[in-house]
């Protein structure tokens, strides 16, 4: 256990973190090393057989109100037993969540569970955290998408920089579905064309009475579609080249250096190296050769698993409490004005702090956004 | 899920947030607002942890210490199961003399659903029968509580700043962009970490300095081995993802890496009003008891309103429905019920006129003695034969007339429930000899009942 907790240290009890994901939920305490439970993000209704997802962006708000509150209230009493009166809340959340998600997920948290604070922690700047470095480039390849994020200099995320791209787990969920097209891989490693010959087929069991025959071609084709240039010529390897293009210049080698990978779906096996080879070979490309300067790539390696990294990351934060009081939407905060501040959202207002009489400092926004190269 | 008593269909309102429309036998009443509560109007709190195998209650500050778990009971990696402990008999030679064996019990940990044993994984047999099963340390432990002091000192330092120097220029020292109060454009990053090294040393400030080592990049990776082209899939030694997640420190791929857990606990819930804050329900410590230490369901404290007999209902005919009362008190109760008016918002789901009796339905007292009774004395009420059916210790049976509005679909009839009701729980006043005990209270309940398709 880390020196700071202890039964009656004394000061607030442990926060409680969550990372909401698409398809799986990781939910723990501050300061622990690991989630206690990751779950699948759906509950069960008695209406129907089927599983509702709790992550979703299209329904109505009374809606995904009752599912979420079902799902907070799962997560509360039956997998981390504590009180939510007690305890603040961290939740780790894509960049990209719409403010309607996280409106109605502060409102289940404050109005229904009551909870004393809630903080919206990215899940890019938190996977930096478990790093101790300064700068990286993050990649979060998840179920839905595929989010690409730099972090420099102070862990500032380079917001403009951000590149996406709709394919993940459900992608290849889908393919898989539709049993689909056999692609050709392409193997640039070597620079010959030839496909080894596919893999043994399997025979897999399902519930005892049907086996579903997957054949070898299927195994090892069906995730080219995530490095498969569509027709934009964009793929999960030329998200993070395209990022780095639109990084600053004096960032680039730093950023290149340090890459980061998270999510669930980055633990296909081989998926590191298959993507650092793409990569090298896509940066021998006239459209990239010219633009980078930098050739060398480097991975990170983070003390936990992909998917439970940016986990991780807030649950290092959130043991810090001496911080954690002053970063966090207080629960008076949001019954005055009920919202929760956004960073896409320019109404907020801004502490004292950050303006001081005659001496503005020079705003990030100058060089995120700068055209020179 | 069907019952014999079918409580879907009566449904009482509850007015809290929002309207919601439950059967009683799932409401709370609290004494103290005079109110119904659902489910979803009151707090949930937990109250106590148990072991759902071996039924210990386990207290909160010792649930804290083993992150909820029981310190006996471990589960099957595979099926999550209970596992179960079993003994063998192994020769072992003698401490004192090496050469003579004798034969000694030794535990391992079998599976009694899927045949799982932990011998499969390669975890020795134990002298022990319980207490001597570790489960595997995460090996990232170390760095991370390295992180986290590093961050705490940052942490610790930032809030320093802050204090004294309230109105001065703060430097930040943790990452900036949260999505506190700030739009992240109009940050300025603040000086790096080492500059402020100086800083701190400057004033005065001896703590003692920790530093980590950034993380080092690899330039390769580990590829994927050669051969997963030609080594056919072994599946019983792959694990389910579902078998993975359940041990998110390592997340073994292989099942030979699948070692057991300790079971998970359970918990016991408390309710409690969300308004005056009074416990509604609360169970008692004991695992093993059912029982209640604070028990305030509402069918203990409202007439509950049962459907008995429905006859042929046709569109626009008038027929009478037969339904029963049920006073769960012991003392008198006075029903009555009153027909919902025109433009009741309450009103939103009846398709048919119903005619309540307009008399008052009096209800006698709980005796729990009368059911043993034999001889059931007479009560000595009144009662008008078109109204009320029949009458028993403290339930009656009475008519209603539905006249349904609708040509098809289900009838749904609506009214509104008056009964009188004694707090016992009223503060303790001084009261003068030969008082009444307590004030009655006159609450209304909106009750419905569905009756079901109309007879073809």
């Amino acid at each position: 256990m880390p020196l700071f907790e202890g039964l009656g240290s004394g000061g607030e009890k442990t926060a409680v973190v969550v990372d909401l994901g698409a398809a799986y939920t990781k939910c723990g305490f501050a300061g622990e090393t690991g989630p206690r439970f990751i779950i699948p993000s759906e509950i069960k209704r008695a209406g129907s057989p089927e599983a509702v997802r709790v992550v979703q962006y299209n329904i109505n708000t009374e809606e995904l109100y009752s599912i979420l509150k079902e799902f907070v209230h799962l997560l509360y009493f039956r997998h981390l037993l504590v009180n939510p009166r007690d305890r603040r809340v961290v939740i780790v959340e894509s960049v990209l969540c719409p403010s309607h998600f996280r409106e109605t997920l502060s409102r289940v948290f404050f109005k229904h569970f009551e909870v004393p604070s809630v903080l919206f922690a990215p899940s890019h700047l938190m996977s930096v955290m478990t790093l101790g470095i300064q700068s990286a480039l993050v990649m979060d390849c998840g179920y839905t998408e595929t989010l690409v994020l730099p972090e420099s200099l102070e862990r500032v995320p380079i917001l403009s920089a951000w590149e996406a791209l709709p394919m993940g787990g459900k992608a290849i969920h889908r393919d898989l579905q539709r049993g689909m097209k056999i692609q050709e891989a392409r193997f640039n490693l070597d620079g010959s064309a030839e496909r080894p010959a596919p893999p043994p087929d399997v025979e897999y069991p399902l519930d005892g009475q049907k086996i579903l025959h997957v054949k070898g071609a299927i195994r090892d084709s069906v995730a080219e579609m995530l490095f498969e240039q569509d027709n934009e010529e964009k793929s999960i390897a030329t998200l993070l080249l395209d990022t780095l293009v639109k990084c600053p210049i004096d960032t680039r080698k730093v950023l290149s250096e340090n890459l980061v990978i998270i999510g669930g779906t980055s633990m296909l096996p081989g998926f590191l190296h298959r993507l650092l080879s793409e990569i090298r070979s896509l940066v021998e490309k006239p459209k990239y050769r010219d633009a980078l300067a930098t050739k060398s790539f480097r991975i990170h390696s983070p003390p936990a698993k992909p998917n439970c990294t940016a986990w991780l990351g807030g649950a290092i934060f959130g043991a810090l409490q001496d911080i954690l009081g002053s970063r966090s939407v207080s629960r008076d905060y949001y019954s005055e004005t009920g919202r929760i501040p956004d960073w896409c959202c320019l109404s907020t207002p801004l502490p004292d702090s950050v303006y001081e009489a005659g001496k503005m400092p020079p705003p990030l926004m100058k060089r995120a956004f700068s055209t020179e190269k | 899920m069907a019952t014999l008593l079918q409580p879907e269909k009566v449904l009482y309102l509850v007015r809290g947030e929002k309207k919601i429309r439950v059967p009683l036998s799932q409401l709370y009443f609290c004494r103290y607002c005079s109110e119904l509560r659902s489910l979803e109007c009151v707090s949930h709190e937990v109250d106590s942890h148990f072991c759902p195998s071996c039924l210990e209650n386990m207290p909160s500050a010792e649930a804290k210490l083993k992150k909820n778990r029981c310190a006996n009971c471990f589960d099957c990696p595979c099926c999550m199961h209970t596992l179960s402990t079993r003994a063998t008999n192994i020769p072992a030679p003698l401490p004192d003399d090496p050469t003579k064996t004798t034969m000694k019990k030794a535990y391992y940990l079998a599976c009694g659903f899927c045949r799982w044993t932990s011998r499969d994984v390669g975890m020795a047999d134990k002298s022990v029968a319980s207490g001597g099963w570790q489960e595997p340390e995460n090996p990232h432990t170390q760095r991370i509580n390295k992180l986290i002091e590093y961050y705490q000192q940052l942490a610790q330092r930032e809030k320093l700043e802050r204090d004294r120097k309230k109105l001065a220029r703060r430097r930040p020292f943790m990452p900036q962009a949260f999505s506190t109060h700030v739009v992240l454009q109009r940050q300025r990053s603040g000086a790096p970490i080492i500059a402020l090294y100086g800083l701190s040393l400057k004033e005065g400030e001896d703590q003692k300095e920790i530093t980590i080592e950034s993380a080092q990049a690899l330039d390769e990776v580990e590829p994927l081995p050669e051969d997963y082209y030609t080594r056919p899939v072994n599946l019983p030694e792959v694990t389910t993802l579902r078998q993975r997640l359940l041990q998110p420190d390592f997340q073994p791929a292989g099942a030979s890496q699948l070692h057991p857990r300790h079971k998970h606990l359970l918990m016991k819930r408390s309710l409690r009003c969300r308004k005056c804050e009074h416990n509604l329900s609360k169970p008692e410590f004991n695992p093993t008891s059912i029982k209640f230490k604070i028990q305030l369901v509402a069918v203990s404290y409202i007439p509950e309103v049962r459907i008995m007999s429905i006859p042929n209902l046709r569109h626009l005919k008038e027929s009478q429905v037969l339904l029963t009362l049920t006073n769960p008190v012991e003392n008198i109760t006075h029903v009555s019920l009153y027909t919902c008016e025109e433009g009741d918002p309450d009103d939103i789901n009846s398709t048919a006129k119903v005619l309540v009796p307009s008399k008052e339905l009096v209800l006698a007292g709980k005796d729990a003695a009368a059911e043993y009774d034999e001889l059931a004395e007479p009560q000595g009420f009144q009662d008008d034969p078109d109204v009320v059916a029949f009458r028993k210790s403290n339930k009656i049976g009475f008519f209603i007339k539905v006249i349904p509005q609708r040509e098809e679909g289900d009838v749904t009839v609506a009214f509104k429930l008056r009964h009188d009701f004694r707090n016992l729980a009223a503060p303790i006043r001084p009261t003068e000899e030969g008082e009444a005990t307590s004030e009655a209270i006159w609450l209304t309940h909106h009750v419905e009942l569905s009756l079901g398709p109309l007879a073809t």
